[in-house]
């Protein structure tokens, strides 16, 4: 792997937040080091341009920790992205989130888009978004999953967009976030209670976030987000000011941010990390878990497991749903991430167990049973966290049980796929039924 | 005339059809071969086997040098040589203080060890525990029928020994300032000539008790037999000082 610094980089920006602005605890460690996984995620998040959706008691720190990380991954300062964020409530509208007709021309008989900040900002925050009705959540799931927002009979479209969401617990204000918007978010992490002696420290403490402020370079980038010239010619420009913002951040704060070139610069050298054979044989032995029935050929939501079954010890006898197709992606992009900052040549089962709880928590829908079972347990994680971490753990306990079993079926599958005359491997788990099913699809 | 050449597939139009379909989802698995099975335990036996080899032919090789010479009674300069040819073999092993025991343990119980000489026996075991990386050592001797002589050899300081069960003759002669313990009876010549440390014997000890004894302290839980020809160093007796102290007579009972 290339050694550019870049590393070092987002990792004293890490060490930025949680020594100066965000105070918690570590509470995940990957390969002997500790970090906090809130921290740690949202930078991952803004580094792979992924959906991160942070839940949390009020005032826990939710919004501020991916406001932090925006600024300082994107360059922009703080009151830009506050002034681009958009809040989850009721009587929110497609002209408040996306863009709004430009009235001027409207008056003049011309159709104009004026596009909202939030549509156009790469680094996009939108708080308390189970505040927003079940019918209203709908009209971000494209913008959300492709990073294109249509208005009237125009779109733009995000080359570069990360986005964090906040959700509260249920009370009275919230909602159900719908199925396919939690499908979209590639992690779910909670931002935590720092414990007393912390919280006293913070309360102590004046804000701190002016740090970040710069009442000039908000007022030009206001203009330039406003102007009228196509959103492709804004983002250069914009760049520009990001930049003089991160030279000036640097001297103030010693913190080096991230330039535009940078972040593709990193993108393309997380690309370059290949999955290893236990990783990948692992990743499998999950997805199979999270989507296999042998009755029905695959989990659905609407169906229930056969009395009798003989896979009653896998994941897929617990849950109800299926895992998706964007679960494999997110769990590579999440784990290249990973082992890109921790400077590792490839992607081991480790990378892959320290980020696959995040990717499922918000994915799995658990049986009623299983929830009653497993609700009084002692625990540091929010429930669905917690109940995809012990997942994890299950599946790791089964693999490393039969991991060269496992890669030799693999490695047979291969060999008859490519036209050997054998026959598949036997063993008890639902993968080697999968490997099963692809053959007979081939020979077919 | 020139042939129109043909039309240039776009990268991102989809491959041919005839190769649709035909991805293997197995690729990377394609090369992978199950590795012999090593496991783990084969494994450390194997090492542990071949350390007790090389431990038990440095035992072979000073029985063989030293076997015109083992006259073993009192004849100070004879330990020392045999001490000098232990170390020679003992140095160039890499062990634990685990392959010692299982040593002691082999001595009476395989066919590997010909004969086991409780002085030859002795010194060896003294320098694999004066060389062993571990500060302290813990050997198992309640299980032999011959109480081995000569344990804690030249002890050095820093060192712990722990011997579970009842040693020979000469138990800590030329102790250097470690401690040796034996939780059950010592014979006779324990600590002679020893310069420093502490010996701790939990039951009785026999007679000579640290005879040419230069300094250090003996300890010992049950009767001493007898003392020997004591120059510096103290005694004690269930807690109770007996060297120096009220006028004694080396091998009388007092």
């Amino acid at each position: 792997m290339e050694n550019n610094g870049f590393q070092k980089q987002a990792r004293e920006i890490y060490q930025f937040i949680s020594e100066h602005l965000y105070f918690n605890r570590p509470d995940m460690e990957i390969k002997g080091e500790r970090f906090n996984s809130a921290i740690l995620l949202s930078l991952l998040t803004a580094l792979r341009k992924g959906k991160e959706l942070i839940i949390g008691e009020p005032g826990l720190g939710k919004t501020t920790s991916a406001e932090y990380v925006c600024s300082l991954v994107y360059q922009f300062p703080l009151g830009v992205i506050w002034g681009s964020e958009v809040s989850g409530h009721p009587e929110q509208t497609e002209e408040k989130i996306i863009g709004r007709p430009d009235l001027g021309k409207l008056n003049r008989g011309e159709e104009d888009v004026v596009w909202t900040n939030f549509s156009q900002m790469p680094a996009k925050i939108v708080d308390e978004i189970n505040r927003l009705p079940e019918t209203k959540q709908s009209m971000i799931l494209d913008g959300v999953d492709r990073g294109n927002w249509e208005y009237l009979n125009e779109m733009i479209i995000n080359d570069e967009y990360c986005l964090f969401a906040t959700a509260n617990y249920q009370d009275g204000g919230t909602n159900t976030i719908i199925a396919p918007l939690v499908d979209r978010f590639d992690v779910m992490v909670e931002s935590r209670y720092p414990g007393a002696n912390l919280s006293f420290l913070i309360g102590k403490d004046k804000r701190k976030d002016h740090v970040l402020r710069h009442p000039k370079y908000e007022k030009d980038l206001y203009q330039i987000l406003k102007s009228k010239t196509p959103y492709e010619k804004k983002i250069p420009k914009m760049e520009e000011i990001c930049n003089a913002y991160g030279q000036h951040i640097e001297e103030l704060l010693g913190v080096k941010s991230f330039q535009r070139q940078d972040r593709d610069q990193i993108r393309a050298e997380m690309e370059t990390l290949e999955i290893d054979l236990d990783a990948s044989a692992f990743s499998r032995m999950l997805l199979a878990e999270l989507s296999f029935c042998e009755r029905y050929g695959q989990k659905r939501v609407v169906e229930n497991c056969e009395e009798g079954c003989h896979y009653t010890g896998y994941l897929c006898h617990q849950i109800k749903n299926c895992a998706s197709n964007r679960l494999p992606s997110s769990i590579k992009q999440y784990a290249q991430g990973l082992a890109w900052l921790l400077q590792d040549p490839e992607i081991d089962i480790e990378h892959m167990m320290a980020v696959v709880p995040y990717t499922v928590a918000h994915r799995i829908q658990w049986k009623d049973e299983i929830l009653s079972q497993k609700e009084r347990s002692k625990r540091d994680d929010p429930f669905p966290i917690f109940l995809a971490k012990e997942a994890v753990k299950a599946v790791s306990q089964r693999y490393r049980e039969q991991s060269d079993h496992l890669k030799d079926a693999l490695a047979v599958g291969s060999r008859i796929f490519q036209g050997e005359d054998l026959e598949p491997l036997e063993g008890d788990h639902p993968l080697y039924v999968e490997v099963k099913k692809d053959l007979d699809a081939r020979k077919n | 005339m020139k042939s129109p050449a043909p039309p240039k597939r776009s990268a991102f139009l989809p491959p041919a059809k005839e190769s649709w379909g035909t991805r293997n989802p197995f690729e990377e698995f394609k090369t992978f071969t199950t590795p012999t099975s090593n496991f783990p335990l084969d494994q450390i036996v194997q090492s542990t086997e071949a350390v007790m080899d090389r431990i038990r032919s440095g035992y072979e090789k000073l029985l063989e040098e030293e076997a015109k010479e083992l006259v073993w009674m009192v004849q100070y300069n004879t330990i020392i040589k045999a001490y000098e040819v232990a170390e020679k073999y003992v140095k160039e092993i890499d062990y634990t203080a685990e392959d010692i025991e299982d040593f002691c343990f082999a001595l009476e119980n395989t066919q590997k060890i010909p004969y086991l000489i409780p002085g030859p026996a002795g010194v060896y075991i003294s320098a694999l525990c004066n060389y062993a990386k571990e500060e302290e050592i813990a050997l198992k001797l309640s299980e032999l029928k011959t109480e081995i002589n000569l344990i804690g050899f030249r002890l050095s300081k820093g060192k712990r020994l722990l011997i579970e069960g009842d040693t020979g003759d000469f138990t800590g002669i030329g102790l250097e300032g470690g401690e040796l313990i034996v939780e059950g009876n010592a014979k006779n010549w324990t600590g002679a000539g020893m310069r420093g440390g502490k010996i701790l014997v939990r039951k009785n000890i026999g007679l000579h008790t640290g005879e040419w004894m230069m300094g250090g302290e003996i300890y010992v839980g049950g009767r001493v037999r007898g003392l020997g020809n004591i120059v510096e160093g103290k005694v004690y007796e269930r807690d109770k000082l007996v060297y120096p102290g009220k006028a004694r007579y080396p091998n009388l009972y007092y």
